[in-house]
Formats: structure tokens, C-alpha cells, sequence
């Protein structure tokens, strides 16, 4: 099974803090978000405006996983780059590597060719600090050891307990 | 695949409702939506055509439960169920950790179940996923109609491997049966992601 997780340990994100931070101030790029490919938010840039970050890490990921099918169909191997150019703000994705994308976002501040140049420099920086993120991680340096089953608690429950009646079915 | 987080002591896991198309994957997740408290929630996305079918996914973050000091995360996800959306229903599987599969108990579209389980596991093997390797549990949606199979049949047809899977009934639209998935498929890829944590990734 290549299922495989990837542990953001303590040092790893301020790793890549830095990494970010130094994007934002050397692109003026106005946020910048550390994007796993299934659509899971890795790690994003201090800054000020509150952002739906998590919806917009799983739309860059469906986005930039469809480019990369259609370059396929054309024999590509990936479109490494996608920009998109709206009134005011603008987007800009770019390829970390196999698992990863690192997606900016920036206004009349900078210019793309900014954002480009300095993306490709924090993308191949972040992808040194993944590759030894997931050397670790395969090492199984996890905190864990198996859960035992008194330890998973009950999870959701309906805010109308009277919503939801009980159904057949469970383990077996 | 999961994801932990030490520094924010986060572990976030995709969960993808599989079935094929009007089996009722995007009711699950809107009726999820609805009625989670609103911490535990974030906002639910579309990707529809303007006939309400899924284009490419749905997606619904969700988050509940505290696992040895830490928060467990949950992003929910639809397919598109129609045939010829297989490419973008190969898409959403990247990185999945479970699978809620949903099923239409009506008699007449017991074939079409079949034909969804059968590319689930086609599109997972282009990952190298195997099915037998990763949670999943089967709802038989849309209970309250009156052309419906017998559970009986449905298991015989679609639960039939080594390792029965957990199935539900279910009623989507109206709730029923949704939060008992929910809830087992999560406590499955949670009991799963630490499991693998211990030994290291295969």
C-alpha cells in the first residue's frame, strides 16, 4: 500500500514558516498557503486577512490535479503552473513536488513575474524540507502507538438529537 | 493519506463518498451540514452542474474529536457518480484515507451499484490503493422508497469480501443513518491512521 502520511513536526513547521515568511516579504504576494495535493492544507503565511484556507487549499488541489490531467492528454507530464487573474486578486499555483503545491495570492502590489521568480525559489526550498519530513515519517518517528479502543471517543452528534434516529448496521 | 501536524497538534484525514450518480453522496454530506453544530463545521462547496449533479466533488471540512491531545480533522468529499466523470472521480480519490460507499437500494439500480463498486476498485488500484487495506463502510441509501432490494441482497451484491465492511441503512435526505456513518468511518480511519503511525508508513 503507498498510502503514507506526512508528520509536520515542531521544527519542520517553522521551517517552513520562515520559508513562507520570506516569500511574502521578498513577492509582496498577499497570502501564501502550503497545499498537500489530496487537498489538505500544509502550512500558510502570517498574514492579516482571515481567509477560507481550507476550501481554498481543496479547490487549488482539484484545480491543479485537472491541468495536470489535461496536460497528460496533450502528453505533458503537468502543467507545473496555473495563474488565475481576477479585477483585483490573483492566484498563482505552483508545483513543490509530487505531493505538494504552493499556492500565493497577490494584488496590483507585485506583478506575476514576482510571484513567479520567487515561487519557484520557496517551492524548491519547501520541497528539500518535505523530502525530509517524509524520510522521517517513514522512519514511523510517530508519537502514537495504536489507539486502544477506549480511546476514540464518540464523534458527531446532530445538534437535534431527535434529527438523527438509529439505524441497523455497526461493526461486525 | 494523513496528515499530522505536531506544531498544532492536528491530524486530518479525506474521507470520499463513493457511489454512482443520484444515490444521494451530496445529501449526505448537505444534511451533515445542516445539522453539525457550527463549530465543528466549515462551509460546504458544490462543484454542480445547473442540474444539481456533481461536476467534479463536494466538499465539507469537519472537525470533533480530541485523540491523544489531538484534534482530529475530517475533510469530506463527493464524487461525481456519472459514468463518464471518471477521470475527475480519480482525481478525488488522491490521498484518501476512507470511504463511505453509498448505494441505491432500488431494485433497478442494483446494477449500477455494482458497476461503482467494481470502478472503485479499479480507480483505487491506480494508486496502488487496496481496498482491503483501507476503511470503508457501505450505506444503502433511500430506505424509505418502495421499489427497494432486501438488505440481504444488497450485502450479498455489494459486502461480500473477507472483511465484511460495516453497512448502514439510510434515508439521506431525511438523516437517517447519516451521522451512524459518519461516525464509524471516521472512528475507522482514525483507529487506522494511528495504527500506521506506530509502524511506520507501509
Amino acid at each position: 500500500m503507498s498510502m503514507h502520511e506526512v508528520a509536520i513536526h515542531e521544527d519542520t513547521a517553522r521551517r517552513i514558516s520562515g520559508v513562507l515568511a520570506n516569500f511574502l516579504s521578498e513577492s509582496a504576494a498577499a497570502d501564501v498557503l502550503l497545499i498537500d495535493r489530496s487537498g489538505q492544507l500544509l502550512a500558510q503565511g502570517d498574514t492579516a486577512r482571515a481567509l477560507d484556507t481550507v476550501s481554498l487549499s481543496a479547490l487549488a488541489a482539484g484545480a491543479f490535479s485537472s491541468t495536470a490531467a489535461m496536460a497528460r492528454l496533450l502528453g505533458e507530464p503537468e502543467f507545473t503552473m496555473l495563474f488565475h487573474q481576477g479585477i483585483k486578486e490573483n492566484i498563482h499555483v505552483t508545483a513543490v513536488d509530487e505531493d505538494a503545491i504552493l499556492l500565493a495570492t497577490f494584488d496590483s502590489r507585485t506583478t506575476v513575474g514576482m510571484v513567479r521568480l520567487f515561487a519557484k525559489e520557496a517551492s524548491a526550498a519547501i520541497g528539500a524540507i518535505l523530502l525530509a519530513a517524509r524520510a522521517r515519517a517513514d522512519r514511523g518517528e510517530g508519537p502514537a502507538g495504536p489507539l486502544q479502543t477506549g480511546e476514540v471517543p464518540t464523534t458527531f452528534r446532530a445538534r437535534s438529537a431527535s434529527a438523527v434516529p438509529l439505524t441497523r448496521g455497526g461493526d461486525s | 493519506m494523513s496528515i499530522i501536524n505536531y506544531a498544532k497538534r492536528e491530524i486530518s484525514f479525506k474521507i470520499v463518498y463513493y457511489g454512482a450518480g443520484v444515490v444521494g453522496k451530496t445529501a449526505n454530506l448537505q444534511y451533515i451540514h445542516q445539522w453539525l453544530p457550527d463549530g465543528n463545521r466549515g462551509n460546504l462547496i458544490s462543484l454542480a452542474t445547473g442540474d444539481e449533479r456533481t461536476l467534479f466533488f463536494d466538499f465539507l471540512p469537519v472537525s470533533a474529536l480530541s485523540v491523544r491531545r489531538f484534534t482530529a480533522k475530517f475533510q469530506l468529499y463527493t464524487v461525481p457518480g456519472q459514468v463518464h466523470y471518471n477521470m475527475t472521480r480519480k482525481l478525488v480519490l488522491r490521498g484518501v484515507d476512507g470511504i463511505v460507499f453509498v448505494a441505491d437500494s432500488q431494485w433497478d439500480r442494483l446494477r449500477d451499484n455494482v458497476d461503482s463498486f467494481r470502478n472503485l476498485e479499479e480507480n483505487l488500484k491506480e494508486y496502488e490503493y487496496d481496498l482491503d487495506e483501507t476503511p470503508y463502510v457501505i450505506q444503502y441509501n433511500k430506505r424509505d422508497l418502495p421499489n427497494i432490494a432486501p438488505i440481504e441482497y444488497l450485502e450479498f451484491l455489494l459486502n461480500r469480501r473477507a472483511r465484511r465492511a460495516p453497512a448502514f441503512e439510510a434515508v439521506a435526505v431525511g438523516g437517517k443513518g447519516v451521522f451512524d456513518t459518519l461516525n464509524t468511518v471516521s472512528r475507522m480511519v482514525v483507529v487506522s491512521g494511528f495504527a500506521r503511525e506506530e509502524g511506520g508508513a507501509a
